[in-house]
């Protein structure tokens, strides 16, 4: 039994190993990003809190995440109204070419990002919408409608239809059968969709670098075009910020789907 | 049908917003429009022309002054020097000037031929001509045989390009190559972590399961500088490996193939995990403990059982991974050095920066159905595995 005893450390001391390599470099940064110094260098050779303040005073960063926030709200709305009327269609309706509809609609996460880039460039410069978030907004929710469309799906599968046609027998219209049955019900996977549609537009690099420009740019697109000329402390700042935000976003769907859990529970006793 | 019209505007979207943009493109890739649409009577001169000494006669080049002429009135002389320029670099400014004082009416002094060599020599140039006459119709194979260092050669045969002009073959070998590397490391680095979530007490199964999930939520972007930071010469690494005394002074980490696999491996190994934990999860741990109640050793049982019943995992985990590096771009751009370029950034260096749209799309078929065709490999080798295990 001694063998199996080791092999279990074994096992357990190479996860901890792998686990710090994914983790590690994520929290190092922290203590990194509060250094005093005008570079970034290890370990810090003092603390102060000048790069965050930094990012407050110079207009481009809050300017940067403002057009992010409104870019990628503008997308999140959009995947829902697009998304969700779809997913009832999809998940309930019997039509022919169904396959092929998915396949449509998953085109976008397949074809790889800088072909996406170019080529929404190339459009929208025939239209004269570069370097608008107009341009930015339509091709993120290009890229974000088929994962929308997915957990709406998922949790459509569990929902009972007969509710609409309770709804519909009690006189509800079509309206109000969506906006007070089916909707509170399928909430936690519309929220859940509505976050990663919101994150894939905020966290989206290269689509914005091909499309935005001057005082239109991204956060993303600020820190790509920030890394390559140097990577200075204010940006490990922006870093840490942004881990933190993905954070607060990661409790937010735990805690939603514990809720969910719980309301299911609730239904079933 | 009420229902099917739901899904109808996002198809509509879909197809809008992004296939047509994606196939326009693409096409982008065999049109010759820009060319042929801009030397309409040098095009037929030509093909009618029977070349004496090398040079085409004189009505060819009353035909050439006339287009560039109407060229350089619709503003239209700067893309087609590009084009030609791109073909037989150095001779952007030879038609840029050419077109000018063809639209001064400086070139018509018969016999055009020899004013016009006369005045801009580099119309003397044979290859030049060759270059036209192979000018025909709306269409050109010129990007798709020129991003597999091909070109069309004397008498019009499929040549290979000059060696130090061969550059595409390596790059598509190289992004396979690294694609391929990513996706072993991943597997191997993944399967021993995933055994021990699967294994562990249902707390720290969670906690770990977390740990690993974390990096997916942060960005791509994100994750990539902070190996920048982490790796870079005054960096945490290099810092660690100095005060143990292992190396003396700063290692050049970043901008290596090494910070390369480090990163993409750090990004795309959290969907291998997930892949293989969602397979091994569906395999009673009773198989293992039966096998090693019969007496083979661990590693036989593992091998010979735990294994095989795994691989759907595996390999579909491997499929995402090395589908996704193929199109990798941030990652390689801002921690890769100059020799560690993918085939995705080529694709942005052709259309950003020297705007050479046609092999950019040429480069993006040619991704595209590299892509396809893994995604392809990789879906038939999961259905004779899932028919194997049905058997």
């Amino acid at each position: 039994m001694n063998a199996d005893v080791f092999r279990k450390w074994l096992m357990y001391g190479y996860s901890a190993l792998l686990l710090s390599f994914i983790i590690l470099p994520l929290l190092i940064v922290v203590p990194m990003s509060l250094t005093s110094s005008n570079s970034l260098a290890f370990p810090t050779p003092g603390y102060s809190l000048r790069w965050y303040e930094e990012l407050w005073i110079d207009q481009r960063w809050p300017n940067a995440l403002w057009n992010s926030l409104v870019i990628a709200l503008s997308t999140t709305l959009l995947s829902c109204v697009l998304g969700i009327p779809a997913a009832i269609g999809l998940a309930w309706g019997n039509f022919p070419g169904k396959k092929v509809i998915y396949a449509i609609i998953a085109a976008p996460l397949v074809v790889p990002v800088v072909i996406v880039g170019v080529a929404a460039f190339s459009f929208f410069a025939t239209l004269g919408l570069v370097g608008s978030k107009l341009s930015i907004i339509l091709t993120h929710t290009a890229m974000a409608v088929p994962v929308m469309l997915t957990t709406v799906v998922a949790s459509l599968s569990t929902f009972d239809r007969t509710l609409v046609r309770a709804a519909a027998s009690l006189g509800a219209g079509t309206m109000r059968t969506f906006f007070k049955v089916i909707l509170p019900l399928i909430a936690p996977g519309v929220v859940t969709g509505a976050i990663v549609a919101f994150i894939i537009s905020f966290d989206e690099v290269v689509v914005a670098s091909f499309l935005s420009v001057g005082n239109e740019r991204t956060l993303p697109r600020m820190i790509f075009s920030g890394v390559r000329e140097s990577v200075s402390p204010a940006i490990a700042a922006v870093a840490v910020l942004l881990i933190l935000f993905s954070a607060i976003l990661l409790a937010l769907i735990g805690w939603l789907q514990v809720r969910s859990q719980r309301m299911r529970m609730r239904v079933v006793a | 049908m009420v229902l099917a019209l739901l899904v109808l505007p996002v198809v509509l979207f879909v197809v809008l917003i992004f296939l047509w943009p994606v196939a326009r493109f693409l096409a982008l890739s065999v049109d010759n429009s820009d060319m042929s649409g801009n030397l309409p009577r040098t095009i037929v001169a030509l093909s009618q022309d029977v070349p004496e000494s090398g040079l085409p006669s004189e009505a060819v080049f009353v035909a050439l002054v006339e287009d560039l002429a109407a060229a350089k009135r619709a503003g239209r002389e700067g893309v087609l020097a590009q084009l030609v320029n791109q073909r037989l670099v150095g001779t952007r400014f030879l038609i840029i000037k050419t077109a000018k004082d063809a639209a001064d009416g400086k070139l018509d002094m018969r016999p055009v031929r020899e004013s016009l060599i006369d005045r801009h020599s580099g119309w003397s140039n044979p290859a030049l001509w060759q270059e036209l006459s192979r000018q025909k119709g709306a269409f050109t194979d010129y990007y798709l045989l020129n991003s597999v260092d091909l070109m069309r050669g004397e008498d019009n045969a499929i040549a290979s390009v000059p060696p130090d002009r061969a550059v595409f073959l390596d790059v598509l070998l190289r992004t396979i190559w690294i694609s391929a590397v990513v996706t072993v490391l991943c597997a191997l680095l993944a399967l021993p972590l995933a055994q021990a979530i699967v294994s562990a007490p249902p707390t720290w199964s969670r906690l770990m399961f977390a740990l690993v999930l974390f990096p997916l939520w942060t960005s791509l972007l994100v994750r990539t500088v902070i190996w920048i930071i982490v790796l870079q010469r005054n960096g945490p690494v290099n810092a660690t490996l100095m005060g143990l005394g292992i190396v003396g002074e700063p290692l050049n980490l970043v901008y290596t193939r090494f910070s390369l696999y480090v990163a993409m491996v750090q990004v795309l190994l959290p969907m291998m995990v997930l892949s293989i934990v969602a397979v091994m999860r569906r395999v009673p741990a009773t198989y293992m403990r039966a096998a090693l109640s019969l007496g083979a050793s661990w590693l036989t049982a593992w091998r010979r059982v735990q294994l095989p019943l795994i691989l759907p995992g595996i390999l579909s985990g491997g499929a995402i991974v090395f589908v996704f590096s193929l199109g990798y771009y941030i990652t390689p751009t801002l921690v890769g050095g100059p020799t560690d370029q993918m085939v995705s950034s080529y694709i942005a260096f052709y259309t950003n920066n020297t705007l050479n749209w046609g092999l950019g799309a040429a480069l993006s078929l040619q991704l595209l159905l590299i892509l396809l065709m893994f995604a392809f490999l990789f879906l038939t080798a999961n259905a004779i595995l899932k028919r194997r295990t049905a058997a």
